[in-house]
C-alpha cells in the first residue's frame, strides 16, 4: 500500500526545473493580468467608465402633449396625432432586390435621395418625418435592416380649411405660426421633460437615474366659435363667391348679448394639413387684418349721431334733389332721384345724398367722436393676431368732402369685424360690445355710446332695408324680423386712377344684419369683394348668406320666433307668431 | 471561529438577498416602464379616437351624405312655409 502511494507521489513530482518554469509562467501571467488591469483600471478608467455609462445610461425625452383647441361645444378644432418618423443607420441598410424601389415608393421620394442618404456619414439620420403610422408600418413590414421608425407627433386640423383662419396652424417643430396656434402658443405649448435611465444588456429599462425633469403638457384653449355654424357660414360663403365669380368674401357672425364670435369665415380657404399647398394670400384671417372703405353699411351709424345729437328726427324731411349733388369739387350721387325723403327712407333707399346732408348738420368733431365710439379706428378685443385698427384720419384733417364722404362709408376703413361690432349698440339699446374669442377671456361690460331712443329708433329704420321697397328683401328671414343695412362701395385702386374709371371699377358688397329685431341675437357682418358675375349690389351678394346663416343660427339656438303682422285674405292686418 | 463562520454566513445570506431584492426592484420597474409605455399609447390612441370622431362627425361630411345617399337638400326659400 506504501509502496504504491509512494508511487503516485513520485508520478506527481516535478522535476525542479519544470517546477520553476511553471512558476515563471504563472508569475508572467499574473504580471501581465496586473498590469492589463492597472491599464484598464489606473490609465483608461475614465474613458471606460463613460464608455460604460453611455451603453447603459440613456436620456429620454418625455412628450409634453400642445394643448387642443376647442370651439364652444366642445369639439375639436386642433390637436396632435401620433404618427412615425422613418430613420435610418447608413452603416447598417443592406437591401434586398427591389427594397430600394419599394421604400422610395412608400416615402414618395426618388431613389436619388436614397443614394445620398445613404453615403452620409452620420449614424443616425431621419429619411422622412411626421409619416401615417400606416405607411411606416408598411415600410417596417419590409424588414430592411438599419431603417426603423420613431415615435412622433403631428398637428391635425379636422375642420380643414372651414375653420383654418381662426386656429391657423403651427409649423414642423410644434410651434404656432399663425392664428389661435400663434396667439397662444405659450399657453398651448407644454415643457418637455426628460429622464435618466439604466437599461440592461437586453436593452430593458431597469432602473431611473436621478436627473428627471417631469413634462408639462400644454393647456387647452377654448374658443366662442361655433362649428355648426362656422361650417354654414363657410359654405354659404363660398357659393355666393363661386356664383357671383367674386374675389375673396369674409364673413363674421357674433351674439349681440355678449360680443361672443360665433362664426369667422373666408374664402378662399386654404387646408392648414397641407403645408405644401398653402398660398400665402389667402392665409390671413381678412375678417380681422384687411380693412375696406365700408360704403353705405356706415349711414345708420351716422344717422344715430344726427338722431342723438337731434339735429333730425325719423320724420324729419331731407331734400335729395334729382340725384346730384356737389360738396366742394366732389360730386355725390345717388342710384336714381329720390326727391324730398324722410331720414327713415334716406336709410331705407340708402341715399348718400340724404345723409351727406344730415352730416353736415353735425360738425366734424362729433362726427369723427360718434364714429370712435362705435369702435372705427379701433381694436375690437377680440385679441386676435395681425388685428388691423382701420384707418380713420383726425377730423382736424378732414376736408369738407371727407366730412361728406365719411357719412357714407368712404374716406374710413374698418374691417369686417369691426363692422359688426359696430351695430352692437343697436342691439343692445345703446351699450357697445367688445368682441370675445376666447372663452377664457373676462367679459367686458359694455358702454354706453347711444341714448336707449335712439338705438331703438336706427334699429327700427334699418327693419325697413330688408322689408319690401329696401335693398336688401334677400336678407329677409321666415317667421323672423330682420334689421340691417347693404352697402356697395367702390374699391379705391391707387392714388394715381383713384376708384377708377367708370365701367371699371371695382366694388366690395357688404351687409350687417341683425336679427330677430325684436331683441337681437345675432349680428352678422358680410364682404364680398368684386363680385362680377350678375349684380354687385350688397344686398342681393351679401343679403342672401346672412338670410342662410342667422335663420340656421336662430334654429340652432332656439330663438323664438318674432311677431309679425300678417294681412289676412280680407287685407286686415293681425298679429301672429 | 464558530462565530466567524455564523457571521460569515449571514454575510452570504445578506449579500444574496440584497442581489434578488435589486434584481426584484428591477424587474419590477421594466414591468412599470412598460404600464407606463402603455398609458402614454393609449393617451395617444384616444387623442387619435378624439380627432377621427371629430373629422367623422363633421358637419362637412354628414351634409355630404346626406345629400349624396339620403338625397336630402335643405328646401330654398318657396320651399319653406311658416306655420303660423
Amino acid at each position: 500500500m506504501r509502496s504504491k502511494i509512494k508511487k503516485n507521489h513520485e508520478f506527481f513530482e516535478l522535476s525542479k526545473f519544470r517546477r520553476r518554469f511553471t512558476l515563471l509562467v504563472l508569475l508572467t501571467l499574473f504580471c501581465i493580468l496586473f498590469s492589463r488591469a492597472f491599464f484598464l483600471q489606473g490609465m483608461q478608467r475614465d474613458f471606460l467608465q463613460q464608455e460604460g455609462f453611455e451603453r447603459s445610461n440613456r436620456n429620454v425625452e418625455l412628450y409634453a402633449y400642445r394643448g387642443k383647441i376647442y370651439d364652444r361645444n366642445n369639439q375639436i378644432l386642433a390637436a396632435s396625432e401620433t404618427v412615425r418618423s422613418i430613420t435610418m443607420e447608413p452603416n447598417r441598410v443592406e437591401f434586398k432586390k427591389g427594397d430600394k424601389n419599394k421604400l422610395a415608393n412608400l416615402l414618395e421620394v426618388k431613389i436619388k435621395f436614397l443614394n445620398k442618404k445613404l453615403k452620409s456619414k452620420r449614424n443616425h439620420i431621419y429619411l422622412k418625418r411626421k409619416v401615417d403610422p400606416k405607411i411606416a408600418s408598411k415600410i417596417l413590414a419590409l424588414k430592411i435592416p438599419g431603417i426603423s421608425t420613431e415615435k412622433d407627433y403631428r398637428r391635425t386640423y379636422p375642420d380643414q380649411e372651414i375653420s383654418a383662419h381662426v386656429v391657423g396652424f403651427s409649423g414642423n417643430d410644434g410651434n404656432g405660426l399663425e392664428g389661435v396656434e400663434y396667439k397662444k402658443n405659450n399657453f398651448l405649448s407644454g415643457t418637455h421633460g426628460y429622464k435618466k435611465i439604466l437599461i440592461d444588456a437586453r436593452r430593458r429599462v431597469v432602473d431611473n437615474l436621478s436627473e428627471v425633469s417631469v413634462p408639462v403638457d400644454g393647456k387647452d384653449v377654448h374658443l366662442t366659435i361655433d362649428k355648426r355654424l362656422q361650417h354654414i357660414a363657410f359654405q354659404a360663403l363660398k357659393k355666393t363667391i363661386n356664383d357671383s365669380e367674386a374675389i375673396s368674401g369674409s364673413a363674421i357672425l357674433i351674439d349681440s348679448k355678449t360680443g361672443e364670435i360665433l362664426t369667422m369665415v373666408n374664402y378662399p380657404s386654404f387646408n392648414p394639413n397641407e403645408r405644401m399647398r398653402m398660398r400665402s394670400p389667402f392665409v390671413k384671417n381678412r375678417v380681422i387684418t384687411d380693412a375696406f372703405e365700408p360704403g353705405s353699411t356706415m349711414k345708420p351709424i351716422s344717422i344715430a349721431a344726427a338722431l342723438e345729437k337731434r339735429v333730425v328726427n325719423i320724420n324729419t324731411k331731407i331734400d335729395t334733389g334729382n340725384g346730384y349733388y356737389k360738396v366742394g369739387r366732389t360730386r355725390i350721387t345717388d342710384t336714381k332721384p329720390h326727391g324730398i325723403i324722410s331720414v327713415k327712407e334716406v336709410l331705407q333707399t340708402s341715399s348718400n345724398i340724404g345723409v351727406a346732408k344730415i352730416a353736415e348738420k353735425m360738425s366734424k368733431k362729433y362726427l369723427w367722436q360718434t364714429y370712435s365710439n362705435f369702435g372705427i379706428g379701433n381694436l375690437t378685443g377680440a385679441n386676435f393676431p395681425g388685428e388691423s385698427k382701420g384707418v380713420m384720419r383726425d377730423h382736424d384733417t378732414w376736408k369738407k368732402r371727407d366730412h361728406a364722404s365719411a357719412s357714407y362709408g368712404y374716406s374710413v376703413s374698418t374691417t369686417v369685424a369691426q363692422l359688426a361690432r359696430a351695430y352692437t349698440p343697436f342691439a343692445n339699446k345703446g351699450e357697445i360690445k367688445n368682441l370675445r374669442l376666447f372663452k377664457n377671456d373676462p367679459i367686458k361690460i359694455g358702454q354706453r355710446v347711444l341714448s336707449i331712443k335712439t338705438s331703438e329708433a336706427v334699429l327700427k329704420m334699418m327693419e325697413s332695408v330688408t322689408e319690401e321697397g329696401g335693398t336688401a328683401i334677400q336678407a329677409s328671414i321666415s317667421g323672423y324680423r330682420v334689421a340691417g343695412k347693404t352697402g356697395t362701395a367702390r374699391q379705391f385702386i391707387n392714388k394715381e386712377v383713384g376708384y377708377g374709371k367708370r365701367g371699371e371699377m371695382k366694388y366690395n358688397a357688404s351687409f350687417v344684419g341683425l336679427a330677430p329685431a325684436s331683441n337681437p341675437k345675432f349680428i352678422m357682418a358680410i364682404t364680398i369683394e368684386d363680385p362680377s358675375k350678375g349684380s354687385n349690389y350688397g344686398g342681393v351678394v351679401a343679403g342672401p348668406i346672412f338670410s342662410r346663416v342667422v335663420s340656421e343660427a336662430l334654429k340652432i339656438y332656439s330663438i323664438p320666433q318674432d311677431e309679425i303682422e300678417i294681412k289676412d285674405e280680407i287685407g286686415n292686418e293681425k298679429k301672429e307668431i | 471561529m464558530k462565530l466567524n463562520l455564523i457571521l460569515f454566513s449571514l454575510l452570504i445570506v445578506f449579500a444574496l438577498v440584497k442581489i434578488n431584492a435589486h434584481h426584484l426592484y428591477r424587474v419590477n420597474h421594466h414591468a412599470l416602464e412598460i404600464e407606463k409605455r402603455k398609458t402614454i399609447d393609449l393617451k395617444d390612441e384616444q387623442n387619435q379616437l378624439l380627432i377621427e370622431e371629430s373629422s367623422k362627425s363633421g358637419n362637412g361630411r354628414i351634409s355630404e351624405y346626406a345629400k349624396s345617399k339620403l338625397k336630402m337638400n335643405p328646401p330654398d326659400k318657396k320651399q319653406k312655409r311658416v306655420i303660423k
